[in-house]
C-alpha cells in the first residue's frame, strides 16, 4: 500500500515521529513513502522538534516514600474495621509467636485458676457479712456525729 | 512483605487483597504507584496533590477492593487509572488551576522569543496550552503522548472507540502544535 501526504501526515500525528514504532501494517509502506520523498522527511523532522517541545514539559518526581506512606496510611484503616475478638485473639497468638496446643493449654489453665478462685471465693466464711452487721453499721453511719468536714 | 506476590499478576493481587492480604497491597502499591502518580501529576501539576490522590485512590481500593470486578473484563490498571483520572478531575474542579499572568507576553512576531522565554516561563506556558485543551483531549495526550500506553489502551480508560481516540490525539497535537509555533517557536502545522 502506498502512502500519500496527506495520509502520511495524519499518521504522524496519530503514531509520532519514531516511525519505527508505528503499527506493523503501515509503517514499512511509511519507511518506503519517506525514502523517496524530501517533503515527508521535512514534516517528519518538524514532529520530532514538536514532540521535542512537548517533553519539556514540566514533571516533578514523587516522594521516594510514597508507596510506603500509602501502605502506612492503610494500616489503621483496616485494622478499625477488623477489630473483633477472634481478630484480637489472633493477633495476641502470633505476636507470641505461641502454638495453638499452647495457646489452648494457657487458656485451659486460666479458665481452671478462674474455676478455684470462685469456688474459694463463695466458700470462704470469714468474707460473709450478716444482715444484722451490715444493719447496725448502717446505724452507726447515720448516727454518726463526729467532725463535720 | 513475602516475595510470592512479587510473582503474581496484578488481578490475582487484587484477589488476595478481596481475601485481606495487606501483603498483596503492598506488593500492588509498590509495583504501581508512580506510574499513576504521573498521571495524576499531569492533570494537576502539584507533586503534592498528585500524591494525596493517589494515596486516596489506593485507600479505596484497600477499604472497597471488590469495587473492581474482573467478570467486567478491564484490566486492573485501566480501571484504575480511571479512578486516579476521576478523582484528578474532581480536585482540579475543586482547586482552579494557577493561570498565567494574562500580562505575560508572547513575542509571536518576535524572532529572539526563545531566547526571551527562560525554561520556567517555557514551561508555563506549555502547561497552559495543554491545560486550556478540552479534557478528552488532554486526557488522550496524557495517556498516549505522556504515559506510551497504546491506543487501544487509552481508548478504554476514557471510555471511547479507538477511531475516536485517534481523532482525539490528532486534534490536540494540531492545536498544540500551533500554539507552541506561534509561541515558542517549535514546529510548525
Amino acid at each position: 500500500m502506498t502512502m500519500n501526504f496527506e495520509q502520511f501526515k495524519e499518521k504522524l500525528l496519530m503514531y509520532g515521529a519514531d516511525i519505527r514504532c508505528w503499527p506493523k501494517d503501515i509503517s514499512s509502506s511509511a519507511l518506503k513513502a519517506l525514502d523517496s520523498s524530501p517533503e515527508l522527511k521535512k514534516l517528519v523532522e518538524d514532529e520530532k522538534r514538536f514532540e521535542g517541545v512537548l517533553k519539556t514539559r514540566k514533571y516533578e518526581e514523587p516522594s521516594r516514600d510514597l508507596a510506603g506512606r500509602i501502605v502506612a496510611a492503610s494500616l489503621p484503616k483496616k485494622k478499625k474495621t477488623q477489630r473483633n475478638f477472634g481478630v484480637f485473639f489472633s493477633e495476641i497468638l502470633s505476636e507470641f509467636s505461641l502454638s495453638r496446643r499452647t495457646f489452648a493449654a494457657i487458656s485451659v489453665s486460666l479458665i481452671f485458676t478462674l474455676i478455684i478462685g470462685f469456688t474459694i471465693g463463695y466458700s470462704n466464711p470469714s468474707g460473709y457479712v450478716s444482715t444484722e452487721q451490715y444493719e447496725t453499721h448502717l446505724e452507726d453511719f447515720l448516727n454518726y456525729e463526729g467532725d463535720i468536714l | 512483605m513475602e516475595t510470592k506476590f512479587f510473582n503474581l499478576d496484578d488481578e490475582s493481587l487484587i484477589c488476595q487483597i478481596q481475601e485481606g492480604s495487606h501483603d498483596a497491597f503492598s506488593a500492588l502499591v509498590n509495583r504501581h504507584s508512580n506510574r499513576f502518580y504521573r498521571m495524576a501529576y499531569r492533570l494537576v501539576s502539584s507533586k503534592d496533590d498528585a500524591e494525596d490522590i493517589v494515596q486516596e485512590a489506593f485507600l479505596k481500593l484497600w477499604d472497597r477492593p471488590n469495587l473492581w470486578n474482573p467478570g467486567k473484563g478491564a484490566k486492573f490498571t485501566t480501571w484504575f487509572y480511571r479512578v486516579v483520572i476521576n478523582l484528578s478531575l474532581d480536585h482540579r474542579k475543586k482547586k482552579k488551576l494557577m493561570r498565567l499572568p494574562e500580562d505575560i507576553e508572547f513575542a509571536d512576531e518576535n524572532p529572539d522569543a526563545e531566547v526571551l522565554l527562560d525554561v520556567h516561563q517555557k514551561q508555563a506556558v506549555l502547561e497552559r496550552f495543554i491545560q486550556d485543551l478540552p479534557e478528552r483531549q488532554q486526557l488522550a495526550v496524557n495517556l498516549c503522548f505522556y504515559e506510551g500506553l497504546s491506543n487501544n489502551e487509552a481508548a478504554q480508560i476514557i471510555g471511547v472507540k479507538v477511531k475516536a481516540l485517534q481523532s482525539l490525539v490528532m486534534r490536540a497535537k494540531t492545536t498544540l502544535k500551533y500554539n507552541v509555533k506561534q509561541y515558542l517557536g517549535g514546529g510548525s502545522r
